[in-house]
């Protein structure tokens, strides 16, 4: 066993106030990657575990503009450049009638961005990580929640890691290791 | 809180020690501001109905509607509330039921109107009482079975009918549960709340046709009450949060009633009522526009040309464009203080609204004016609002503690 390489070590909690107890103390020994799994959302996680307030909402608006502003700028290159026919006796770049496109246009690549950038943001395509491959993954989305440190992080240490979460009240701490097929 | 019993009913100012049953909530201030704004609003009025009485009729109606806007929205709110047993607004309601209360006055306050406009034949504010251009003429012979003195006088009668039974319902009801937490008051009116709502919607419509639509009766627009309603419930919202804000920093709510997670749903109201207008408006102006037809142009080209144009951009920009990117951010949302004065810009925003809607017709091609004779309304009504506030601050409480559904609001949740 010793011989595979450690990836992180896990500790479960049966109950959601000891989780937030948990991630507050990883959180100010300022540990950076680590994470919480839990079968359902945990109210006050976030703040518990120092997330930081995702930057979606710049994606999305920013692609929103661009979307509204090409979307405006094709009706005008269309009817009033390239193809101009007067309608209505109006005016060729009639803006007030481009404007529900407009904003459709900006709806459809909010959405698609807000889609986009919550895939990549949150590591959706990444398959492979060595937490799949172990059985505590059953419980920690079935009925237990668990605290991740993971071995990549600077403070990490097998023990240190071991003594903070024990600090916390953890009954059950265990090491997490790589695959076997994997090389070390 | 009935630990606190022992503690007098005329708590401190400073200090709350968060006595929620407490059956006084000062209000002396409110009330004092408010007497001023109307001393001074009644002397500006004054000045101006006696130099010309029917420009002034023009203000009146600006700041009726304003408080009409903010009442009756309230009314709306908490109505909703009730409907929709939502568990958030409990700790908030007892606000939205303090400005629907003064509907009783606003029924008062609406007969100098209706005596000046029905009586003195020298107002034009209802020009279909005496059409001049055989546009009107055509427009009221046509519509005359609906646009005429008796019916304008009886549907008046029945919208302030409806209107006061339900604000006596809904705040009567509400503060009844106050002494002792009966929990089938709040099961009575949530079923009456929808009763309410579908009739809320229909005197809505037909009152703004009544008293602002038919200020140039040879126009018309099926969307124009929603378009009201828009301003209407956006005025209440921004009502609500103010004086939320106002209450809570002067420890007339529990500072720990009101977390961020109520005041983000305030901002998601406040933010969608914004969309929501701007939705409505353009509607309206899109559609006129791309018709091109005289009969309905006649309303934009009154507010296009004469120099009304840069406020028909104005009105654009500070109800729709300036409040959209200030309601923006998640954290402007989640903070009251910061809402509260996006709130006044939007009343502010509503107050132009309502100068758009109906000066119009008074100035038309002489273009765009604003003197005392506007703003002396706006302030005798806004201090009527502001007195029924005080007077209301100083009788009951400002949490609707004893509500079946205060303590899951207590601890709500967002997500």
């Amino acid at each position: 066993m010793s011989d595979r390489k450690v990836v992180g070590i896990i500790g479960l909690f049966d109950d959601p106030d000891s989780l937030i107890a948990a991630a507050k103390k990883v959180r100010d020994t300022g540990y950076t990657k680590w994470d919480c799994h839990t079968p359902y959302p945990v109210h006050g996680l976030d703040d518990a575990m120092g997330l930081k307030p995702t930057p979606m909402p710049y994606i999305t608006i920013t692609a929103g503009l661009i979307g509204g502003a090409l979307a405006m700028y094709m009706m005008y290159w269309m009817s009033a450049v390239d193809y101009p026919v007067r309608i209505g006796g109006k005016p060729y770049f009639s803006w007030p009638a481009f404007v529900p496109i407009t904003f459709e246009a900006f709806v459809l690549f909010a959405g698609l961005a807000t889609m986009g950038g919550m895939i990549v943001l949150t590591k959706l395509g990444s398959w492979a990580s060595p937490l799949h491959d172990n059985d505590v993954m059953g419980e920690v989305t079935s009925s237990r929640m668990g605290v991740v440190l993971d071995a990549d992080d600077e403070k990490f240490g097998e023990d240190s890691a071991r003594d903070l979460l024990g600090e916390v009240g953890c009954q059950d701490i265990r090491v997490l290791y790589a695959a076997d097929d994997e090389e070390a | 809180m009935s630990d606190d019993a022992t503690t007098p009913a005329a708590a401190p100012d400073a200090t709350p020690p968060a006595d929620l049953s407490a059956t006084s909530s000062g209000g002396g201030k409110v009330t004092m501001i408010g007497g001023g704004l109307l001393a001074f609003g009644a002397i500006l009025s004054g000045i101006a109905f006696s130099q010309d009485g029917n420009r002034f009729g023009f203000g009146y109606m600006i700041g009726f509607a304003f408080v009409w806007a903010i009442v009756l929205g309230s009314l709306f709110f908490v109505a909703l509330q009730h409907a929709t047993s939502s568990v958030w607004s409990v700790v908030l309601r007892r606000v939205g039921e303090m400005l629907a209360s003064p509907m009783i006055l606003l029924a008062i306050l609406f007969i100098p109107l209706a005596l000046t406009a029905l009586l003195n034949p020298e107002t034009t504010i209802f020009p279909w009482r005496n059409p001049t251009t055989e546009m009107a003429e055509h427009a009221v012979h046509v519509k005359g079975s609906y646009l005429n003195e008796s019916g304008f006088i009886i549907r008046t009668l029945l919208f302030f009918a409806i209107w006061i039974f339900f604000t006596w319902f809904f705040v009567s009801g509400s503060l009844k549960q106050d002494g002792g937490g009966k929990e089938s008051l709040t099961e009575r009116m949530r079923r009456f709340s929808p009763i309410f709502l579908i009739l809320f919607g229909f005197t809505v419509t037909f009152a703004s046709f009544d008293w602002l639509m038919s200020l140039e009766p040879n126009w018309f627009s099926t969307i124009y009450g929603v378009y009201v309603f828009g301003g209407m419930t956006l005025s209440a919202l921004a009502a609500i949060t103010i004086g939320l804000h106002l209450l809570k920093r002067n420890g007339k709510i529990a500072p720990e009633l009101i977390r961020g997670d109520h005041v983000y749903s305030l901002g998601g109201l406040l933010f969608a009522f914004t969309c929501f207008w701007g939705y409505i408006a353009f509607s309206q102006f899109m559609l006129i526009w791309y018709a091109n037809m005289p009969e309905e142009t006649v309303y934009f080209t009154k507010r296009l040309d004469h120099g009304w144009g840069g406020v028909t951009v104005a009105l654009a920009f500070i109800r729709f464009v300036i409040p959209f990117f200030m309601l923006l951010s998640r954290q402007t949302k989640m903070n009251l203080g910061r809402l509260a004065g996006i709130s006044a810009f939007i009343l502010f925003g509503q107050l132009v609204d309502l100068y758009w809607l109906v000066m119009p017709n008074y100035f038309g091609a002489d273009g765009p004016g604003l003197g005392y004779q506007e703003i002396g309304p706006v302030l005798l009504f806004s201090g009527v609002l502001l007195l029924a506030v005080g007077r209301f601050m100083g009788r009951h409480a400002m949490v609707a503690s004893k509500d079946p559904g205060f303590e899951a609001s207590k601890q709500f949740h967002l997500h």
